[in-house]
């Protein structure tokens, strides 16, 4: 031990860095894109914190260079085009990775098929460096890896050519409650992944249009149904919010009116495009061209009820035929918005309702398609008897009207469609087309009843264990006839606020994917928070099949943790978590969806379903495994794995929470208030904790979300009805 | 009664210093202090009992609106405030920022001066467990200067008046096996600065000249973990003995030279709590994880051994813990097993376990006390495994996870009441503290709530602080200095409303 005054360590350190730190010159063409220099630019502050190393940015290479890094094609970088060898012959999509040696420096050159191309090599190189891509961060390995610049040969063309992140969509825990900075930070490590395209899913609700049809003015505009999430004085968990009174969409904060609202919510949407469009990235949008916000009843009266929380929808009942003239003024009115609204979208994805109610038209759309289109054998009986004996979520009743409501729907936009002005763009480029949700029964008629070029986005079912019990679907669809992308269920809602991955059963939908010759995928979740070992399997994978979920894992892992032994117990624990998913999947698929009654329903007096012991049980491993893991991980890891595992405490409390709920409601109907009471105090105990928990390791708005909704439908409902109790105990002794 | 929580030695001169001014008097512990008598020179106030003896009213209900004499924004920390010579003393550290010391005028809140460490992430704790922080040690104060831990520093004192360093120490970085990070607290004593740190590479007891810095004594102590107690003073029979609570043991050591003097055998295998003394008795609360048969190796084989191959290896532990790995791989096949994991961090003298204790010990003995001077043994499932005991008023007052709260009487350990929440959900990492027969009891979730000192456990206000508590307040001259996470609150009651 020494004595010595202070300030000087700072000092020494820092030029003990800058006299060790290697040199490193990436050199980008002269004429290069923004892409290839935003390429050169991100690879550059990589490099630095990868080896400490000073890296300076030049259009040649220097005379003096010894690490040098070309970013570019032949056609970009001229350095390339002298040192680039026999350069392969590339997709707009294909990267390569490939050494090089002067006679002086030795390097490696990071380039593509286009400017994005590039980029993602640029990305690429610096994972085969050690860097692991999070949905929220880089983890930088703790040891500075050897500089090698040798020994790469790495040519990849994607077989997904579709990668599609869905953002927006709905509920609170979900992106709509994320704000255009914050989402804009998740593209960029998106971008790292090489997802190329941005699916903004809208619901006609939200506040993202302004429209006018048949002399009726839109006038609703909410977020999350019209639901409202106040934070309030004694809420668990609510330093997280930074002292506001209610949970919003930071974009939104303190907006109020359907005009405010609206031109904010169109500001939100410019800003994720744009942030889209920055790195290279196209942009969907998806819209339902069926739904519509209430004040639409008067164009088209008679309509129905939308299926979906609060009924804030309606959509075409019976009295509106396909030639409903109104009709077809709303839903023109209603896409031409969208797409004048948004000039620059690059595809239209147009969603057919998830429960149709507009099936009264069925056989007289199924005529007409018929007559437009030779569909072989097959008859509306057959097909609708087919979708009723199917074994996924939408058969029996639900089935056969799913089916009927999509034929009804797809005979009545291939009208409007034929048109050719309906999906123009203002400067003439035309949009891609994709229509989701196909009901499955008519995959086998889908190349010829859908629109010509219009493509597919498919949703098999809720969850990747039920497609996979039903992959043989998949088989039905013309995938190599029409542009078929599919839905990654990464977490489903109904499964809702409970932990849950399915990486496993993704592998196992994508392997058939690629057999099948699929374009792509969208990505279907809600809360990311344990998604990223999905999230990095699916990049993986998408540009090299021969990854599976196990060789992404430790590949992943192995780098953030550093040991082996702890990329393995992180294997049991996710492997837990996918039982846990798996458990509540089989047995009630929507235990925690997130609308009101959540939680309250299992208000009854039932014991606890032997089921829930399970999955607790589950999640119980996860945990244990999270924290075992952590405890050998280095680091700049660490961080990153006890958000995984602090974070898992909630569910455990929340389950407990349950139990207690159940063990209430059997004393409260044996009349033993003060038991009941007891054990709600046990329930209102649990929730808190949940909540705190949360609160210590929320990073993003899905968790403050979480937080906020479990006030709104646990902890508040909670207090309601230990307050009820008391006062039935009170009037009891009296 | 109101009980004046001075060692007993000091009392007389106390008074005589009272009677000369009035309501200020020099601090009892050495020859040069210039703090006066209601400050808050160290973790949880005078030899961290938590308890004011100010007769200044203290208000019952605060908030940022409310009695808020000053806040300030000072960055991330969990370190107590300290209050002396009319200035409180924070720290905070950020990666951007460095490790800050603040001083800010106690009466006005208007910063004197700040001093900036620039501080190389690397040179810090790699892993921390929240709700630990980097900026977790507590300084202390003898009003002239500030002695300040700092994992990357060690000790270093700075000039109360003017923030400048004077002198610094380096100690070893403190290396813990499930990661908690460093978060041990100096104190002041005489003409030294006196420090433990118990931490599952190193252990020591160490005492410094205050003003120069340089090393008194050092005293190894190889048979602790990981811990996080406070030395107190405990004057006894005439002889004041520095007081230091650890794994499985309590013990007495000689302040002068360090030389260890008597050991209480009763205490559990981890100690993060600090004792609370009053007159010659030592009051001691530990609630550590398991039962008693569970030592660290359990622990470690649940948690270290990553490969669940029932053995350890080395790369299952941070290379600072490697040299002790290779120690106790006696057959030297690179791992540990068996009896070799059994002695590897915990030492076989001291093969301690979890479970629950509250204990009385009297002050003032000899060699090994354990059968003599344990006054009473509770084991009860009250006490928290961090939060420390608040005695006052004939009274200890526990408060643990949940807001669940237990008093007893503090002369024969007997229930006054058990199991009684305070109704304030959720964690209790700091302690509670007392003056103006009130009891502030600080929730992790922010809420302060204040109880009436008393025999019945009886609500007087909650006080929401609008962010992360896991700081004891202090409390000086009718003010309550609240370090929230980020922020610096001072309460009073003259402040009324919206200042």
């Amino acid at each position: 031990m020494t004595t010595g005054l202070l300030k000087t360590f700072a000092v020494w350190a820092s030029l003990l860095f800058a006299e060790n730190a290697p040199q490193i010159d990436v050199v980008v063409g002269p004429k290069s894109s923004e892409l290839e220099r935003h390429a050169a630019r991100e690879l550059s502050e990589q490099l630095t914190k990868l080896f400490d190393a000073n890296v300076t940015v030049h259009t040649a290479i220097p005379a003096e260079a010894r690490h040098v890094i070309l970013v570019g094609n032949p056609a970009s970088n001229p350095a390339v085009r002298e040192h680039g060898g026999d350069w392969p012959k590339l997709s707009p999509q294909g990267i390569v990775v490939r050494s090089f040696q002067d006679k002086n420096a030795s390097g490696v050159i990071v380039g593509g098929g286009s400017p994005v191309a590039t980029l993602w090599a640029a990305y690429e190189l610096a994972y085969q460096f050690g860097i692991r891509y999070s949905l929220s961060v880089d983890i930088i390995p703790d040891e500075n890896p050897e500089l090698k610049m040798s020994g790469y040969d790495i040519i990849r063309e994607p077989v997904f050519p579709i990668r599609a992140w869905r953002t927006v969509n709905d509920f609170p825990i979900g992106f709509e409650s994320w704000g255009a900075e914050d989402q804009q930070k998740l593209f960029a490590q998106l971008a790292k992944q090489k997802f190329n395209r941005i699916l903004i899913s809208v619901y006609a609700w939200q506040p993202f249009v302004d429209f006018k049809a048949g002399g009726v003015q839109k006038s609703t505009a909410m977020s999350w149904y019209g639901e409202k999430y106040p934070i309030q004085r004694d809420t668990p968990g609510k330093v997280v919010f930074n002292g506001a009174d209610v949970f919003e969409n930071p974009d939104f904060a303190g907006k109020d009116g359907y005009e405010e609202l609206t031109a904010s919510g169109i500001k939100h949407i410019r800003h994720l495009m744009a942030s889209a469009h920055d790195l290279g990235m196209t942009v969907a949008l998806q819209m339902s061209p069926l739904e519509f916000t209430r004040e639409f009843e008067k164009v088209i009266p008679g309509a129905k009820n939308s299926q979906g929380p609060n009924n804030v929808l309606i959509a075409p009942g019976e009295k509106q035929d396909l030639d409903d003239k109104a009709l077809k003024q709303l839903v023109t009115a209603q896409i031409r918005a969208y797409i004048e609204t948004y000039p620059e979208l690059d595809a239209l994805y147009l969603t057919l309702p998830e429960f149709p109610e507009w099936e009264a038209h069925a056989e007289e759309a199924w005529k007409r398609l018929s007559e437009k289109h030779d569909l072989g054998d097959a008859t509306l009986e057959s097909l609708t008897e087919a979708a009723g004996n199917r074994n996924t979520i939408a058969s029996g009743d639900r089935g056969r009207k799913a089916l009927r409501g999509n034929v009804a729907a797809l005979a009545f936009l291939g009208d409007l469609i034929a048109d050719g002005k309906l999906l123009e763009r203002a400067d003439g480029k035309s949009i891609e087309l994709v229509f989701v949700q196909l009901d499955p029964g008519l995959y086998p008629v889908a190349e010829k009843i859908l629109p010509s070029s219009a493509g597919m986005l498919n949703l098999i079912d809720y969850t990747a264990r039920r497609v996979v019990e039903n992959q043989d679907v998949l088989k039905d669809v013309p995938a190599k006839k029409r542009p078929s992308q599919f839905i990654f269920t990464l977490a489903d809602d109904n499964i809702g606020i409970l932990p849950q991955i399915a990486t496993k059963r993704i592998e196992t939908i994508a392997r058939v994917l690629v057999e099948q010759g699929w374009q792509g995928f969208a990505t279907r979740m809600w809360i990311p928070a344990y998604l990223d070992p999905t999230v990095h399997f699916l990049s993986r994978f998408s540009f090299d099949p021969t990854t599976t979920a196990r060789s992404a894992h430790d590949e992943f892992f192995m780098s953030i943790t550093g040991h082996q032994s702890s990329a393995d117990r992180l294997w049991l624990a996710f492997s837990h978590l996918e039982d846990a998913t798996e458990i509540l999947d089989q047995n009630d698929i929507g235990f925690a969806f997130p609308v009101p009654g959540m939680f309250m329903k299992n208000y009854k007096p039932e014991p606890a379903p032997e089921w829930w012991t399970a999955a607790f049980d589950s999640y119980l491993e996860f945990l244990n495994e999270l924290y075992r893991a952590g405890g050998n991980t280095a680091p700049n890891g660490y961080n990153f794995i006890f958000y995984y595992s602090k974070r898992s405490e909630f569910v455990l409390e929340y389950i407990g929470a349950l139990r207690a709920l159940r063990e209430a409601a059997i004393a409260r109907d044996a009349g033993e208030i003060e038991t009941a009471q007891e054990k709600l105090s046990v329930a209102i105990e649990s929730v808190f904790n949940a909540m705190d928990i949360l609160s210590d390791v929320a990073h993003d708005q899905s968790d403050r979300a979480l937080i906020a909704l479990l006030d709104a439908y646990a902890y508040r409902p909670l207090l309601e009805e230990q307050e009820r109790l008391s006062e039935a105990a009170e009037a009891g002794e009296k | 009664m109101r009980h004046y929580l001075i060692p007993t030695t000091c009392r007389f001169q106390s008074v005589i210093w009272t009677i000369i001014f009035g309501a200020l008097y020099i601090l009892p512990f050495g020859p040069d202090v210039a703090c006066i008598a209601d400050d808050w020179t160290q973790f949880r106030g005078p030899n961290a009992t938590g308890v004011s003896a100010a007769p200044e009213p203290l208000p019952a209900e605060f908030s940022t609106s409310q009695n808020l004499v000053f806040s300030h924004e000072i960055g991330k920390g969990i370190a107590c405030p300290i209050v002396a010579a009319g200035k409180v003393v924070t720290t905070a550290y950020a990666p951007e920022t460095g490790f800050v010391v603040y001083c800010h005028e106690a009466a006005t809140g208007a910063e004197l001066w700040k001093q900036v460490f620039k501080v190389e992430p690397e040179s810090l704790p790699g892993k921390i467990v929240p709700p630990n922080e980097h900026a977790s040690s507590t300084p202390c104060t003898d009003g002239e200067r500030v002695y300040i831990y700092f994992s990357a520093i060690g000790l270093c004192a700075l000039d109360l008046a003017n923030g400048e360093p004077l002198w610094s120490y380096s100690l070893p970085l403190p290396y813990y096996l499930m990661d908690w990070g460093p978060a041990s607290s100096p104190i002041v004593y005489e003409d030294m600065v006196i420090y433990c740190q118990d931490d599952d590479l190193d252990q020591y007891l160490i005492a410094l000249d205050k003003k120069s810095g340089t090393l008194r004594w050092q005293k190894p102590r190889p048979e602790m973990l990981g811990g996080y107690s406070v030395p107190v003073l405990c004057t006894a029979n005439g002889r004041t003995d520095l007081v230091v609570a650890g794994t499985g043991k309590l013990q007495g050591f000689n302040p002068a030279t360090g030389e260890e003097i008597w050991a209480c055998n009763s205490l559990l295998r981890t100690m993060m709590s600090t004792p609370a003394v009053k007159d010659d008795r030592i009051y001691v609360t530990c609630q550590s994880y398991g039962d008693a048969g569970r030592i660290l190796k359990d622990a470690l084989m649940e948690w270290k051994d990553t490969n669940q191959d029932k053995k350890l290896e080395k790369n299952e532990f941070e290379k600072p813990f490697w040299t002790k790995f290779e120690k106790a791989d006696t057959n030297g096949d690179g791992f540990l097993i068996q009896e070799e994991i059994n002695t590897a961090f915990q030492a076989p003298t001291n093969m301690v376990g979890g479970g629950n204790i509250m204990q009385c010990i009297k002050g003032g003995g000899a060699g090994d006390v354990t059968g003599t001077h344990l006054v009473w043994n509770l084991d009860h499932k009250a006490p928290s495994n961090i939060s420390s005991p608040l005695v006052v008023d004939g009274r200890m007052f526990v408060v643990k996870k949940g807001g669940m709260s237990a008093a007893f009487d503090d002369t024969t350990g007997q229930t006054i009441w058990m199991q009684k929440r305070i109704r304030n959900l959720g964690d209790y990492f700091a302690s509670p503290v007392a003056g103006d027969g009130k009891i502030y009891v600080t929730g992790e979730n922010g809420f302060i709530v204040v109880l009436k000192q008393g025999p019945d456990m009886e609500i007087l206000a909650m006080n929401d602080m609008e962010d992360t508590c896991v700081a004891t307040p202090a409390i000086s001259n009718g003010r309550i200095y609240v370090r929230t996470l980020n922020k610096l609150h001072c309460f009073g009651e003259s402040a009324g409303d919206g200042k």
